[in-house]
């Protein structure tokens, strides 16, 4: 998908839409890792990062001679944990639950949401941040439901990162105890490898793609905590294998949580609902 | 999947260590669980490197165990 993207191009920016206002904020322009200072506190450049200091990080202000070996031992991904490891203090800090939800497009995690803000109003808070590619009409549709709601549309990109989700939580600024709940882009393999900050990641399988997604999928599988069987109302007609799906999500991850339910007809809700109440245990 | 955005992230945090200094080679670790295909990373690595001090640096890669994804090591380049 985006191996070929051409990542300084337009169609690379990343935005980010109050579907109350209208209002659009560009978070996020061409390229990866570009710098802008919209907050010069979370995109400074830093040179001594919270990591384990290792040998020879701060060494990169000697004159170069030629040849010279310098060992860095940097994790490719450390700038998007460092960030995410401060959005997860920021939501600890603030006894925010904060969910990852992640699927394949169309498994019904909108739906799922608007049932979810419906259902829980009254018990907590709650705010949803969208990542889809263009529209905002995600988060028009959850706005609708209830909830307080931003969209970031990635653009070319395939997955909400870090530094997305600090500029969103930053604009919607959570009241402490609330439900903060991400849908990341319809995407069964990028979003799997990008830590949000979250408490968890919840994978939500639909009945009609197919019992063996988690076998084909295992990474993302792997990484989520919960799973939920969506469209369990219509296994019937489309001959879907609950048991069969179980044995495969076990498969690839033996300790994951599945939940079976309906967002459309609310069947088997509770657990799901009961598990957000009470903190994600 | 996306070795385009991770080679830009790998020049960019080679190119800040290095200071602007030219760089003739980088090394990195990857594990079979990282999600990352080498010969992509291979294949457009002459693109993101082609201006800037990565310029006609090659890029090594050893195996490594589980996820890891790591920048090892680079080397210092003749200045030009």
């Amino acid at each position: 998908m985006c191996g070929i993207c051409g990542c300084a191009d337009k169609a690379n920016d990343v935005t980010l839409i109050d579907p109350e206002t209208g209002d659009k904020t560009l978070i996020r322009q061409g390229g990866l890792l570009q710098e802008h200072n919209s907050d010069p506190h979370r995109h400074h450049h830093d040179h001594h990062p919270a990591h384990p200091p290792h040998e020879g990080q701060d060494t990169p202000h000697i004159h170069s001679p030629s040849g010279e070996v310098i060992s860095l031992e940097q994790a490719i991904l450390s700038k998007n944990d460092q960030i995410a490891a401060r959005n997860r203090g920021w939501f600890e800090g603030r006894g925010v639950l904060a969910l990852n939800l992640v699927s394949s497009p169309g498994a019904g995690k909108t739906t799922l949401l608007e049932r979810t803000i419906r259902d829980l109003a009254s018990e907590r808070a709650i705010y949803v941040i969208e990542g889809d590619q263009m529209t905002s009409n995600d988060a028009e549709r959850v706005r609708d439901a209830g909830a307080k709601a931003l969209q970031i549309n990635t653009g070319a990109g395939c997955h909400l990162e870090a530094d997305m989700i600090a500029d969103a939580v930053d604009q919607l600024d959570p009241v402490p105890g609330a439900l903060l709940l991400i849908e990341n882009v319809g995407n069964l393999v990028c979003p799997s490898m990008f830590d949000l900050g979250e408490k968890m990641k919840v994978a939500v399988i639909s009945t009609t793609e197919g019992e063996d997604k988690p076998l084909k999928y295992p990474h993302m599988f792997r990484a989520a905590e919960t799973v939920l069987i969506n469209k369990i109302d219509i296994s019937e007609v489309v001959e879907f294998d609950e048991a069969s799906c179980r044995r495969n999500i076990a498969e690839v991850n033996p300790n994951a949580t599945v939940i079976s339910l309906s967002a459309k007809t609310g069947e088997n809700f509770g657990p799901w609902l009961s598990m957000l109440v009470s903190d994600g245990k | 999947m996306h070795e385009l955005g991770l080679s830009r992230n790998i020049v960019s945090i080679v190119s800040e260590a290095a200071d602007g200094n030219p760089v003739a080679r980088v090394k990195l670790a990857i594990g079979p669980l990282a999600c990352v295909e080498t010969k992509a990373l291979q294949f457009c690595w002459d693109i993101v490197t082609e201006d800037g001090p990565l310029n006609g640096a090659t890029l090594e890669i050893v195996a490594a165990e589980g996820d890891t994804f790591l920048i090892k090591e680079f080397e210092f380049g003749e200045m030009a």
